[in-house]
Parts: structure tokens; C-alpha cells; sequence
């Protein structure tokens, strides 16, 4: 509950700030936040484009959320099991890249969804396999995948799987896309995110997880302290493999629900931010994974709704990281402050 | 020892949550030892810590040399020629003694008139005079880390005279020493006292006071009880007033009984992180029903030992035989099962996951089986039941029940409640290590009680101390390790405090 509000009070400073900053800019900040809104389908906008209204700009806001909330209950959980998982944009990338393949061959969603979380799954384990075999600081080998993996991808998608006028991949075939793209409804064109059940469903599992499960246990108490956790008699290197394999496997289904759902391709040269913003989700949501998911939310909300509030209000979209900036800088000073106030 | 060279007036200190020092006066006369007594958690550390600069008083003066001081910082202590030693000793292990000592205070030359560099030649010719002048044996050019501790403890001491301080303050020094190394540290302190320095003594033990001492305060929950004149007070009257009602300073005990042999111990080594055989070719016997203590100097391979026998650590040889089964080479699960349950010596490392409330550390060792979990799933009734159970039956304090955080628990009270959960796994073996180290005397005795009830119910106990007066408090047989070997094993009744501390120091060897 403590969490609950600091992180509640992280975020009315950081819009504060961002008002501020507007302010100083000489734009309107309340019309720029009724912006974020609209543009995430939560308001009503004053007018709209053809076979569009609020409903398909929140369809689309849901397929924005989707990968996020997957990605921050990635590094929610490698965080509960004592591990920094900044490699999720490296993960999700892989995921989705191996996604893209064996959709070439079997484009079933069904596929799609178990080939990444397999592919995530298979990078968080050999992080996880390092750390526990080599002693390899997991920060260090999971940032090094994240280049690894890549310009590996890259060279790939150049070479032997490029769309030459995008100059992104090709894209994967709506047979195996996770989101039904412009569905026809009520003469409407809606984005249906398919993934977005499996993403609740996943934070509420992980949840039941961590707070109900022996397995649960091992991973708090071998992050909280190895030394105890192997003095109870725990396996603390498997524990670590699991873990990461976890982390890594919720990682992938970032990876596909983004770039075989939200986008139908990859983009080569270039990490998704995703996995980095996802740190500050998880942070603001407390490394809860119900907290993840209003967190996710939140964040998903300034940085989709942005793209309406630049074209709306001639506001750079940039403002929007930098909101999101000042709210992970805050919560994470919110969690110096919980310590604290224990103490 | 005419006129007060640092005075407390009306000093009080808030912690959230209590009261550390309320409303605390008193004045320490120049040249005099002055000891403060009390146990843990009476504020006696709090107080002089603020005399440090490392709190400030949220109320009162300080006066020092007569003169009112705001002391905002170690630094500022320092040049009201004010030193400490730590009860954890602050030296750059890798350096010289020499090194450590001159460290912020470098002689410095300049090369060429230019380069400054330090000159070691000059603070080593200085430290070994330093040395010579008080009677504190060191050699300037020792690296630290080869040293024991009573050498680093002179060290430290040095580390204040070089600075000139004047006043010297000593947080619980004797707490890792043998008792010969008592008492050369005993004459070092008169010494420093004739040569007009003057010396505050933190401690719990009444016989160090009565030893060197001229006065003594007491306190006792923050308050200041009394100044005694330590020649004319006796030792029961200042116990009293230490923990507030009369305490009987021997565990009472039925004979011992013992039973078959539960813990049979053969030719064990073990090597440490570095290779080093720690534990060499150990081998004892623990019966049914009787309290095994060893005895030694921090360091000689107790932890090892302990480790090994949880299983916590590997040996590198031998074997450990409990109740017919060779548990050697079984994991630490195995060994629970098995029937070994283990105070460890770092209960906020290893005893507990700190960030875990206390309910969540009650079945820490135990998780595993069907009381509290069935196919991986945990029984939170079962967490709940268990933490209500052993909070009553050992009176364990804590700000909310079960639902307080490990960490924000007394020191005594986590102790507590691992020796609690311990416990109430009713194994055929206990290993107790240092159970009551940092501890005030209500909490050590209680923790006495345990040890000798868990014997009388029947269990094979090891109690691995650097305590003295507890391993002859609980004992029934005494072992004495140095050096990784077990060089003396006799029944408790037939050796002395002094022979101990012979065979501990390695001079003794049977």
C-alpha cells in the first residue's frame, strides 16, 4: 500500500513537471494531458477520420499495451529473483525474429506465440546459465546480447528477408499476425490485439506464481539473499536458471505481441526501446505484476497518446519520453524513500 | 583527575521508536578510565557515538574541555583530539600497518622539490617509536591481513595516538579477544592512563571493570542509573543495576545423561574459499543428551567446522556419521532431513532473508514439506499458525506480529526467533555458532536455557563459541580448536577457564 503511494505520488510530480514544462513552452498543459487522453482512445476527440472513433483509437491503444505489459512482468520478475534484466529489447527481438521464420513455414498464430516464448525462454537461460556456470554479471551478458543478437538479426533481414521499399523485414502474413489488423465491424476498422487476454492472464499467473507457489518462494528469497536461500536447503543456481529462463520467455512474448502483432515487421539496426521503458514500468509498478499492468497503462497512455498531442498542439513528441523520464527518475527515488521510511 | 574534560548535559537521542539516550548527564574527569555499562540496547554506544560526531543530540550539550561543541562529524571529534575504535575494526586489510596508520595524515616529502609522495621511511621510523614509547608491539611494516586480532586491535590504537587524541573511546574491545589477550589489553589501557590520556570503555563485562576502571555509569533502557565508584561498588551491585533486577550469572542444569552416540565425526577436513585446509583431520563424538562446546579463537576453522557439518560446505575429506548414516556428501536438504537443524553464526546474512516479514521466516528450512506446502503450493494458514506458535512460546518481540519485516526486528529478537525455528524442527543434532554474540545478558541467558533444555530433551548439541563464560555456562564436554585441529577434548568439570584459554592460544597442546 506504502508502494501504492509513492508510486501514486511519482507520477503527480512527474505530470506536474511536464506541465511545468509545457507551460514554459508557452503551450496549454491541460489541453496537451486531454491530448494523451484522446489520443489513447479515453476521451472523446473532437473529430475523426473515416471509419474511426474512440473505440478504434482504444483498440489500438489496447495493441500498444500489450507487448509492454509482457515486457515489464519480464523484468518484474528477474528483479524479484535478484536480477537485472536490461537485455528484454534483445530477447524480444529474438523472439520475434524466430517468429517471423517458422511463421514462413507454419503461419499459425498458435505457433507464433510458442516459438517466442521458446526463443525468449532460450536467451534468458543461456544469461541465466552464464551467470550460474561463469559468474557472469547478468547486466553485463544480457546488454552484449542485446547488440549480439542485434546485428545478427540485422544482417539477416539485409541479406535474405528485406522488403526493398519499406527497408524493414518482410512482413509476417495475417494468417500469423497477433493482431487482426482494420477488422471490418459496425463499419469500423478496428486493431484487436489477440494477445492482450494471454498478457492479464499471464500478470494474474505470475502473480498466483510468486505469491503462492514453493517455486515463488525460492525465486524472493534467493534474490532477497542467496546466502539464506541456500542455507534452507534451496537449489539457488537452479532457482537463478529458472528464473531468467521465465524472464526471458516473457520477454518473447513481448517480442511477437510487438513485432508480430503491434508491427508486422522488424525494423533492422535497431533495439526496441520497449525493453528499457519496460524497467521504469516495472519500477513504477513496484516489481508487482498487477502493479505492472496499471503501470503499463499509464505509460503506454503518454507515450501513444503523444502521437495525437504533437500533430494536435505542434508539441514535439519528445515531451512525452521526457514525462516518462521524470516518472521513472521519481519512482525510483520513491523506492529509496521506501527503504528509508522502513528503517 | 581534577577538572571534567568532556561533559553530557540533559543529552537525549530519538530513534523512530525509541528513546536511545533520555535525558542522559554526566562529566568525565582528564586521566581517568571511565568505563559505561549496559546491555545491548541501553544506549551506552549511541552516547558516546554522539561525543564521535557520528549522531547529533536531538537534546542537551556537550561540553568538551569546558568549552560548548557542537560535534557534527568524526572529523571535527578528530581535532577536538577525540579517537575511537571500532567494535569492527576500520583497516585497509592489504596495507601495512604503517600504511593504515598514517592514512589522511601522510608524511609527505617532495621529489625534485615538486612530485609530493609519502614518506614511508619516516612513518614507519615514527609508528615503531609510537610503538616502543606506549608498549604496543607492532611491527610498522606488517600487512594487515597476515595479523590477528589483538595485533589489529593495538593497531587501531596506535591509529589514535598518531593523531595525538587525548580522549579515547573503546566500543566493546575485548569482545574478540582471548582471555590473556584481555589481559595485556587490560595493562595497555593502564598504560595509556599513566601516560594522561583520557580513556571512555564501552563493555558489558563487569570483571574488565572491576579490573582497570576508576568510575563507571550505568544504564539501562536510555537512562542513566548510576556513577559508581568502581573500587567501592561490587560486581553483583553493578549487575543489578545493568539489567534491572537480580540475575543469577549460571544457567541452572540437571546432571547430564548421556545416550547413544548422534554425531560421530571422523578425520574431517575441510578447505576454506582459498584452498586452505581450515579443518584439519577432526574427529569427535557427540552423545544423546549432551552438550559439546568448542572453544577457540575467532578464526581457527570454527566456521568450517559448523559449515561442514550442516552441510553447508563440502569437505574436502573424512566423514560425518549422524545416527549410523553418512550424511558427508548429502546436500543441505539432505541434512535436514536428516535431522541437523544450525544457528548460523551470520543470522542477518544467512539465518534470515531480512526483507522477509517473520512469518515468511519461520518455515525457511522447512517450506519444502507437506506441512507447508503440497505439491508446490504453500499453505499460508500453516505460515501463520507456525509464526503465532513460536512468537508466544519464545517471546519474540517484534512491532507487528508476524507481519514486521526480518529487518526492522532487534538484534536479540531475530537471534530469537532463528533459534525458535531451529528448535522446533526437534532434530536429533543442534549446531549452535556463537549464538549469542552482540546480545545483552536477559537474551544470552535466555538463549543458555534453550541450549541446556534442547540437551535434556535428548539432542546430540554443538555449541561452537568464542565466549568463555558460555562454553562453561552450557557445557558438558569442552573441545578446544586452534589452528583447524581439535587440541584438547576433556569433560567440562575437569578444566579450568585458564587451561582453556592456554589450549586456545595454542600454547597447550595435549
Amino acid at each position: 500500500m506504502r508502494k501504492f503511494t509513492l508510486s501514486c505520488l511519482a507520477i503527480i510530480i512527474s505530470l506536474i513537471f511536464g506541465a511545468l514544462i509545457l507551460w514554459l513552452m508557452g503551450k496549454d498543459p491541460v489541453a496537451a494531458y486531454m491530448n494523451l487522453l484522446q489520443g489513447s482512445g479515453l476521451m472523446e476527440k473532437a473529430k475523426y477520420a473515416a471509419r474511426q472513433n474512440m473505440f478504434t483509437d482504444f483498440m489500438s491503444f489496447i495493441d500498444a499495451l500489450t507487448p509492454m505489459i509482457f515486457a515489464s512482468l519480464a523484468v518484474a520478475l528477474a528483479l524479484k529473483g535478484g536480477f537485472f534484466n536490461i537485455g528484454v529489447s534483445g530477447q524480444m527481438l529474438f523472439a520475434g525474429f524466430c517468429a517471423h521464420m517458422a511463421a514462413m513455414f507454419i503461419p499459425s498464430k498458435i505457433v507464433v506465440v510458442i516459438v517466442g516464448f521458446i526463443g525468449g525462454a532460450l536467451i534468458g537461460a543461456l544469461i541465466g546459465w552464464l551467470k550460474c556456470r561463469f559468474n557472469v554479471n547478468e547486466v553485463v551478458s544480457s546488454i552484449m546480447l542485446n547488440s549480439i543478437l542485434m546485428y545478427l538479426i540485422t544482417f539477416y533481414i539485409n541479406t535474405f528477408y528485406v522488403n526493398p521499399v519499406s527497408r524493414q523485414s518482410k512482413a509476417i502474413s495475417e494468417a500469423a499476425r497477433l493482431t487482426l489488423s482494420r477488422f471490418r465491424w459496425e463499419g469500423l476498422r478496428i486493431d484487436i490485439a489477440l494477445a492482450f487476454p494471454l498478457a492479464i492472464i499471464m500478470a494474474l499467473l505470475l502473480h498466483w506464481f510468486i505469491q503462492r507457489t514453493t517455486y515463488g518462494y525460492e525465486i524472493k528469497a534467493s534474490g532477497l539473499s542467496p546466502q539464506a536461500a541456500y542455507y534452507a536447503g534451496m537449489n539457488v543456481q537452479r532457482t537463478a536458471l529458472m528464473t531468467m529462463t521465465l524472464s526471458g520467455a516473457l520477454a518473447g512474448l513481448a517480442g511477437v505481441s510487438y513485432f508480430c502483432g503491434y508491427l508486422a515487421s522488424i525494423q533492422p539496426g535497431v533495439v526496441p526501446s520497449m525493453g528499457f521503458d519496460a524497467i521504469a514500468v516495472s519500477l513504477l509498478g513496484g516489481n508487482n505484476p498487477l502493479g505492472c499492468v496499471l503501470a503499463s497503462f499509464l505509460i503506454t497512455v503518454i507515450s501513444k497518446g503523444s502521437i495525437y498531442m504533437s500533430s494536435s498542439q505542434n508539441i514535439e513528441q519528445e515531451i512525452a519520453s521526457l514525462i516518462t523520464a521524470f516518472i521513472l527518475t521519481f519512482a525510483a527515488c520513491s523506492a529509496i524513500f521506501a527503504k528509508k521510511g522502513r528503517k | 583527575m581534577s577538572e571534567p574534560i568532556v561533559e553530557f548535559r540533559h543529552i537525549t537521542k530519538r530513534f523512530p521508536g525509541i528513546v536511545a539516550n533520555d535525558d542522559v548527564s554526566l562529566s568525565i574527569m582528564k586521566g581517568e578510565i571511565f568505563a559505561v555499562l549496559g546491555e545491548n540496547g541501553a544506549g551506552k554506544s549511541t552516547l558516546v557515538s554522539m561525543l564521535f560526531g557520528m549522531y547529533e543530540p536531538d537534546g542537551g550539550e556537550i561540553w568538551v574541555r569546558g568549552k560548548k561543541e557542537h560535534i557534527s562529524s568524526p572529523r571535527y571529534a578528530d581535532s577536538l583530539s577525540i579517537g575511537m575504535v571500532h567494535q569492527h575494526f576500520r583497516l585497509v586489510s592489504n596495507y601495512t600497518v604503517a600504511e593504515n596508520i598514517v592514512l589522511g595524515l601522510e608524511p609527505v616529502r617532495k621529489l625534485f622539490g615538486i612530485i609530493p609522495y609519502v614518506d614511508m621511511k619516516k612513518a614507519n621510523r615514527d609508528i615503531a617509536e609510537l610503538s616502543e614509547r606506549y608498549g604496543l608491539k607492532v611491527n610498522p611494516e606488517d600487512v594487515i591481513e597476515d595479523l590477528n586480532v589483538a595485533t589489529r586491535q593495538r593497531v587501531e590504537i596506535l591509529k589514535m595516538l598518531y593523531r595525538e587524541a587525548e580522549i579515547l573511546i573503546f566500543d566493546e574491545p575485548t569482545a574478540v579477544l582471548t582471555p590473556q589477550e584481555i589481559e595485556s589489553f587490560l595493562k595497555i589501557l593502564e598504560g595509556l592512563r599513566a601516560g594522561g590520556k583520557t580513556i571512555i570503555l564501552i563493555t558489558h563485562k563487569l570483571r574488565e571493570i572491576k579490573a582497570v576502571a576508576d568510575r563507571c555509569a550505568i544504564m539501562n533502557r536510555g537512562k542513566l542509573i548510576s556513577v559508581l565508584d568502581v573500587k567501592t561498588a561490587s560486581t553483583d551491585e553493578m549487575a543489578k543495576m545493568m539489567v534491572g533486577h537480580d540475575i543469577s550469572f549460571t544457567t541452572e542444569r540437571k546432571p547430564a545423561h548421556f545416550g547413544d552416540v548422534v554425531l560421530d565425526v571422523q578425520n574431517l577436513t575441510v578447505r576454506n574459499h582459498a584452498g586452505f585446509e581450515a579443518v584439519k583431520s577432526v574427529s569427535f563424538q557427540i552423545h544423546a543428551g549432551e552438550v559439546f562446546a568448542v572453544a577457540g579463537v575467532s578464526g581457527n576453522g570454527q566456521n568450517e567446522l559448523a559449515d561442514s557439518i550442516a552441510g553447508l560446505v563440502k569437505p574436502s575429506g573424512g566423514k560425518v556419521i549422524l545416527n549410523g548414516h553418512d550424511i558427508t556428501d548429502s546436500s543441505v536438504r539432505e541434512h535436514i532431513q536428516a535431522g541437523v537443524a544450525y544457528i548460523p553464526e551470520d543470522r542477518h546474512n544467512v539465518g534470515l532473508v531480512l526483507d522477509f516479514t517473520l512469518r515468511g521466516n519461520f518455515p525457511l528450512r522447512l517450506y519444502d514439506t507437506p506441512k507447508y506446502s503440497r505439491k508446490s503450493l504453500i499453505n499460508y494458514a500453516e505460515f501463520t499458525a507456525q509464526s503465532e506458535k513460536l512468537t508466544a512460546a519464545y517471546d519474540i518481540r517484534s512491532a507487528r506480529g508476524g507481519e514486521t519485516i526480518a529487518r526492522e526486528m532487534s538484534g536479540g529478537n531475530q537471534q530469537k526467533a532463528i533459534i525458535a525455528r531451529e528448535i522446533d524442527m526437534k532434530t536429533p543434532l543442534i549446531i549452535f555458532m556463537q549464538p549469542t554474540r552482540g546480545l545483552d545478558a536477559g537474551a544470552v541467558m535466555n538463549i543458555h536455557k534453550h541450549i541446556v533444555a534442547e540437551r535434556d530433551r535428548g539432542a546430540a548439541v554443538l555449541l561452537i563459541s568464542l565466549d568463555l563464560d558460555e562454553i562453561f555456562d552450557c557445557a558438558d564436554t569442552v573441545a578446544v580448536i586452534y589452528s583447524g585441529s581439535i587440541n584438547k577434548i576433556s569433560p567440562a568439570s575437569e578444566i579450568t577457564t585458564d587451561e582453556t584459554g592456554l589450549y586456545m592460544m595454542g600454547v597447550k597442546t595435549a
